[in-house]
């Protein structure tokens, strides 16, 4: 019974432990100690400093597909959908290069579409901070959403 | 039940179909480690490095146990290991469930994000619901059946021939 034990254990382990090499040798391999969706470049910024941003007038974006958007966003948040990114740019364009601080935003957790938008619009010479962990985030922190509009 | 499932045959065909599904399984997930590493964290059940390391150990701990699965050594250990993940995926799902979260890629077996509605699998074949929690109880029987019933000794003693 303890043999049985042992070997189920080592399997479990050298399992991991090829995993953790391959990631260290592969060159396949990423980061452990970050989130695998922020890459350098990326500005985040906690849900309090972002509030501090909004109450000073920063535009806020929101990188959801727009049904989303629709139904509730951050107060007084644009449309800017990774998922539609050129034409809405195309729109917003003008407010953006005028704005005192850009923030972006999407559902949180493995939502990457924030981190997206704002690698574009650095592309595009706006600098913009990431919402870290999104609305969950925002909520957490106290924060509610305003109803969007019914169009 | 246990006749059935201590039959060499029987034990035979589910430590290949286990086996082979979780080689199967692993080999999209050991290519893309940072592509599963979104969809762990997606399931919201661990943190943004604890999902890491379960995105670059898990895959390798399935491949291994897989392979011994369908070779057929230690495979009663192999079992329980590929048991004890379907436990951990089980209670993951059902937390994901019972908090209304939207997986829309488990990651189980492909990475592909997105596909039209017509592909295949279709998304209620992908997500985080009731398939595959059913698939994952049979799968976990299998499991159960291959660590805990000892296969049936193929050989059998011929009557012997009275007066021999």
């Amino acid at each position: 019974m303890a043999a049985r034990v042992v070997r189920t254990l080592v399997i479990a382990l050298a399992g991991a432990a090829v995993g953790l090499l391959w990631n260290a040798l592969s060159g396949r391999g990423f980061a452990l100690g970050q989130s695998v969706l922020v890459q350098a470049g990326d500005e985040l910024v906690e849900a309090p400093a972002a509030k501090a941003l909004l109450d000073r007038g920063a535009l806020f974006l929101d990188a959801r597909p727009r049904d989303f958007w629709k139904v509730s966003r951050i107060k007084g948040a644009l449309s800017l959908p990774e998922d539609d990114f050129d034409r809405a740019f195309a729109d917003l364009e003008p407010r953006l290069r005028r704005a005192g601080g850009v923030v972006v935003y999407c559902s949180g957790y493995g939502c990457e579409a924030s981190h997206v938008v704002a690698r574009r619009l650095r592309e595009r010479g706006i600098l913009a901070a990431i919402l870290d962990e999104g609305i969950p985030a925002w909520q957490d922190a106290g924060y509610v959403l305003e109803p969007g509009s019914p169009r | 039940m246990t006749g059935l499932l201590a039959n060499p045959r029987v034990q035979a065909a589910l430590r290949l179909i286990l086996g082979g599904f979780f080689v199967y399984a692993s080999l999209d997930k050991i290519a893309s480690p940072a592509a599963f590493a979104k969809i762990v964290y997606q399931w919201q059940v661990t943190g943004p490095v604890a999902s890491n390391l379960v995105a670059v150990t898990l895959p390798w701990i399935e491949l291994l146990a897989g392979l011994l699965l369908v070779a057929g050594a230690w495979r009663h250990e192999a079992a329980a290991v590929i048991g004890a993940l379907l436990v951990v995926f089980l209670l993951a799902a059902a937390s994901v469930m019972a908090r209304g979260l939207d997986v829309e890629n488990c990651g189980c077996v492909s990475l592909a994000r997105t596909a039209a509605a017509s592909a295949w699998p279709p998304a209620w074949m992908k997500g985080v619901g009731w398939f595959l929690v059913a698939r994952n109880l049979v799968l976990l029987g299998a499991a159960a059946a291959l660590t805990f019933v000892p296969p049936r000794c193929a050989t059998a003693t011929p009557p012997s021939a009275p007066g021999a």
